[in-house]
């Protein structure tokens, strides 16, 4: 593990140029997201960054880290295949809030209740951006698309109040709205030893809602620590989580003080403990042996 | 004797397939070559079970047709197992007496067992033993005196089975062994049973195609494994589960086939050998993770292990009905490599064959075995795992690390591949189509060079030596072709041919997509008539094959639906009136 203090942000800037809408919320997030990196100082090469499929999802493309653009709803079975395959790499996760919270729902409590170390970034717009303006699974009930015509039947999931009661140790919030902020939750996520989960209101400004754009988020965020929120206390993090969809709290929802072992670690400890019975592979076939 | 089958059934407290375990554990130190089908009725826990232990003095590809020796515990159960405990005129049948039927009374139909011996099993137990639990043991002595089976290699066998209970169980079951010992020398059997001693007592492997499979996971240098249980694959994710930590290895037990499927590939995308395991439900659940390893060039081997469908189908019985599924599931043009082994230790052998071609050709590679070779204990001969080769695939060199290019073109079509942590390599990965850097295209004529690349990578498979087994008389008109546990079936009608005098040839493909296409037009220049037997509904193979080559008209397809297993004497019979009619016509 190498950590050089000195890169710039500069340096995880990817040579492809970004195809998303002029003004698209995902543009805050990879500049938040190279500024922490350099605030962590791990090069590149060291570091691994999976997506789904989504505007967002593009995201990995446009850092000078590894990345790998999956399919829809898989990014987070995939980056624990990696993370354990190779456990000093930093992995980052992103996707959208279709494909982490409708199609990839399933993976979401299993990788928190695995609890490695990785650190997931759902770019939350309320709406699938990518096939052009769907309903997603965070939209307000009530919500007219494409393919809502008369309005959504269904309440939206909330992702904050999910990955809590699931058990993830760091929970945050944040909106490109407020850069610094933005940065400085992503970096305490990826120095959170185990699952992290920051959810950005990323705001789509072809598909989204008015009062999901920048301006308007600029207006209605409301930092926790102004609030004097302690994000040791989990009970409280619950309460405030529930305003989703209401209030846009920006901020650390909650760290575990006491950060358990994390799984790639507990493997490691597994293997060292367990290499010492091996008998060599070539003779794997021994224990098969009669006579 | 040189070849006998025992088919033994019962209520699951019988104790039926421990019997046959220990009865193959101890033919298998004695060097007989055995194998051993168990099968059990729907419930998890009770209910009947049975086995069936084929031992010979020779190699054994199948586990064989009717019964040599029938014990039933009690009628009920043994019917149901009906076409899997066959017997014919000439099975000797031994019945516990207790079930008071006459021995001119027993429900076989039609048959007339060659013998019949009505045996008080339970009594004799009860009066051994102390208790009717240690019936197992009281059948193995019957088994042990008119096989002529050594009786230390059976008695070591009970001490170490029942060595944690205690003594008083090890020495009720000893008991009882003396006591069906006795029961047989007292009354020997009219039908001669004794086996031949085996040619040389050589060591040998006892264990069943999943175990196999996973440790040779593990000599081929797998690191990861993810999965999700399903019968009849799960004791791969288990063996490894308790192995591959040993070798810096990981088993994760995921929360779906698709999240099994995913952090596999994840693992690869990490530099490490990974594989994934599961049977039908859950290969159709991994097939859009298959299409991304396809299209990002990354090594997989995916173990499918057929049983009966569509849908939870028949999940104990074998089929080979997933053929198509393993070669065409996909969307998009995809050219994807299946292999299928024939045999338990062939399944090692092609577990190692997966891998290799998976590093080699970065690419996932599907593994289709089924319920029958997963699940069957058979003695191998030892494999000298020194002439094996274990590839790995190519990694870039510093030099192309300081330029470099993921998708690389190169005459093989094969790039060094990078993987996070490796400086100078960092690419992006994509399930989108990317051009030879990794960037994101969405050219057509981008995508047409990368399908080429992608498939013309893989044409070398097509003449790959371990492509086919191919036996019998090279000059045979008539000729027979099989895959996968039926494959077994068609070396053992070679053997009741050529004892017949039919000149016969065989062609059992391992590697079944890409089809070897040279391969089989050489073996079928001079082939006039034929089958190409499968354990299908619809003949899966056969029409893959009419659809890649021109076949003979003669050659035509024999299948059935699984769970019923084909027999070689059937196979045979149809093969004679195949051959008597191709002569007529052209006589
Ligand atoms: C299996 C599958 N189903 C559907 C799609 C189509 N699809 C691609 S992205 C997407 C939703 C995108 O929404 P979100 O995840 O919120 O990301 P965003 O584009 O809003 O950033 C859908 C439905 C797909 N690519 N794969
Ligand atoms: S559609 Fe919305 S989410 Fe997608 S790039 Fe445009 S603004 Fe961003
Ligand atoms: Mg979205």
């Amino acid at each position: 593990m190498t950590a050089l203090a000195t890169l710039p942000p500069a340096q995880f800037k990817s040579e492809l140029k970004p195809i998303w809408c002029p003004g698209c919320g995902d543009y805050g997030v990879v500049q938040a997201i190279y500024r922490a990196l350099s605030a962590i100082g791990r090069p590149p090469h060291e570091i691994a960054f999976i997506s789904g499929i989504g505007c967002s999802s593009r995201i990995p493309g446009y850092t000078t880290a590894y990345g790998f653009n999956t399919v829809h709803g898989r990014a987070l079975p995939i980056a624990q295949g990696l993370k354990l395959a190779n456990p000093d790499l930093l992995v980052l996760v992103a996707g959208g809030d279709g494909d982490g919270f409708s199609i990839g729902g399933g993976h979401v409590p299993h990788a928190i209740r695995r609890n490695l170390d990785l650190t997931y970034i759902v770019m939350d717009n309320q709406v699938y951006g990518l096939t052009k303006g769907q309903l997603s699974p965070t939209s307000p009930k009530g919500l007219k698309t494409v393919t809502s015509a008369y309005g959504s039947l269904e309440s939206p999931i909330n992702p904050l109040l999910q990955v809590l009661s699931c058990g993830a140790g760091f929970v945050a919030q944040s909106t490109p709205a407020d850069m610094p902020g933005l940065a400085a939750v992503i970096e305490e996520a990826i120095r959170y030893p185990g699952f992290s989960f920051v959810n950005v209101q990323s705001p789509c400004v072809t598909f989204g809602e008015e009062d999901q754009q920048v301006k308007a988020h600029k207006g209605r965020m409301q930092s926790l620590a102004s609030k004097g929120h302690d994000p040791a206390d989990y009970l409280k993090a619950l309460e405030l989580a529930t305003h989703y969809g209401v209030e846009l709290y920006t901020g650390v929802f909650y760290r575990n003080p006491n950060p358990p072992a994390t799984y790639d670690a507990q493997v490691r400890e597994r293997q060292a403990e367990l290499q010492k019975t091996a008998v060599p592979r070539e003779r794997i076939l021994e224990m098969f042996q009669k006579g | 004797m040189r070849d006998i089958v025992i088919g033994m059934a019962g209520s699951g407290g019988d104790g039926i397939v421990s019997a046959g375990e220990s009865l193959i554990a101890a033919a298998a130190s004695l060097g007989f070559h055995a194998m051993m089908t168990k099968s059990f009725g729907p419930q998890i826990r009770g209910g009947e079970s049975s086995c069936r232990v084929r031992l010979s003095t020779r190699e054994l590809h199948s586990s064989g047709g009717a019964l040599g020796v029938a014990i039933a515990l009690n009628w009920e159960d043994f019917l149901k197992f009906g076409s899997e405990l066959r017997c014919d005129d000439a099975t000797v049948v031994i019945y516990e007496a207790k079930t008071g039927v006459l021995p001119e009374h027993i429900p076989l139909g039609n048959i007339k067992p060659r013998e019949i011996m009505a045996v008080p099993l339970a009594e004799l137990t009860k009066q051994s033993a102390g208790t009717e639990k240690a019936k197992n043991s009281l059948v193995l002595g019957l088994l042990s005196g008119w096989l002529g089976l050594s009786q230390d290699t059976l008695r070591k066998g009970i001490q170490r089975r029942y060595g944690k209970k205690g003594e008083e169980i090890v020495n009720g079951n000893l008991r009882a062994f003396e006591a069906g010992r006795q029961y047989a020398d007292a009354h020997p059997s009219q039908t001669p049973l004794r086996l031949d001693a085996p040619a040389a007592a050589t060591t040998k492997i006892l264990t069943d195609g999943n175990d196999i499979t996973a440790a040779a996971a593990i000599f081929a240098g797998c690191q990861f494994f993810g999965g999700y249980p399903i019968t009849p694959s799960s004791e791969v994710m288990q063996f490894l589960g308790k192995e591959i930590w040993k070798y810096g290895g990981a088993v994760l037990q995921a929360e779906d086939e698709i999240a099994g499927i995913g952090t596999a590939v994840g693992a690869s995308f990490g530099g490490k050998k990974a594989m994934t395991a599961t049977s039908g439900p859950g290969m159709s659940l991994k097939t859009e993770i298959l299409g991304l390893a396809t299209i990002a060039e990354l090594p997989l081997v995916v173990v499918n292990v057929q049983r009966g469908g569509p849908s939870t189908g028949l999940p104990t019985k074998p089929e080979q009905s997933d053929l198509y599924q393993a070669c065409f599931s996909a969307h998009g043009d995809v050219l994807r490599p299946v292999l299928a082994p024939t045999s338990v230790a062939d399944s090692f052998h092609c577990t190692v064959d997966a891998f290799n071609i998976a590093e080699r050709y970065q690419t996932p590679v599907i593994i289709l075995s089924d319920q029958e070779i997963a699940q069957r204990k058979e003695t191998c001969d030892p494999i000298d795992t020194s002439k094996l080769v274990v590839e790995d695939r190519k990694r870039p060199t510093p030099e192309q690390l300081e330029k470099y290019t993921r998708f690389a073109a190169s005459p093989d079509g094969i790039s060094p591949i990078s993987h996070p942590g490796m400086k100078g390599g960092a690419y992006l990965a994509a399930g989108i189509e990317h051009t030879e850097s990794g960037a994101p295209s969405a050219s057509g004529a981008v995508h047409a060079r990368m399908n080429d690349k992608r498939f013309n990578k893989l044409l070398p498979l097509e003449s790959w030596s371990g492509a086919v087994t191919v036996a019998g008389d090279a000059g045979a008109d008539l000729a027979l072709i099989a895959w996968g546990s039926i494959g077994g079936v068609a070396l053992e009608v070679l053997d009741l041919a050529q004892a017949e005098g039919l000149r016969l040839k065989v062609l059992v493909p391992r590697l079944l997509y890409p089809v070897p296409k040279e391969v089989y037009r050489s073996f079928l220049r001079n082939v006039n008539s034929g089958l190409v037997v499968e354990q299908s509904h619809q003949g899966q193979l056969y029409k893959i094959l009419r659809m890649e080559l021109d076949l003979p008209k003669g050659l035509v397809s024999y299948c059935r639906s699984g769970a019923n297993p084909i027999q070689p004497s059937e196979v045979l019979a149809k093969l004679k009136a195949l051959s008597a009619d191709a002569r007529r016509s052209l006589s």
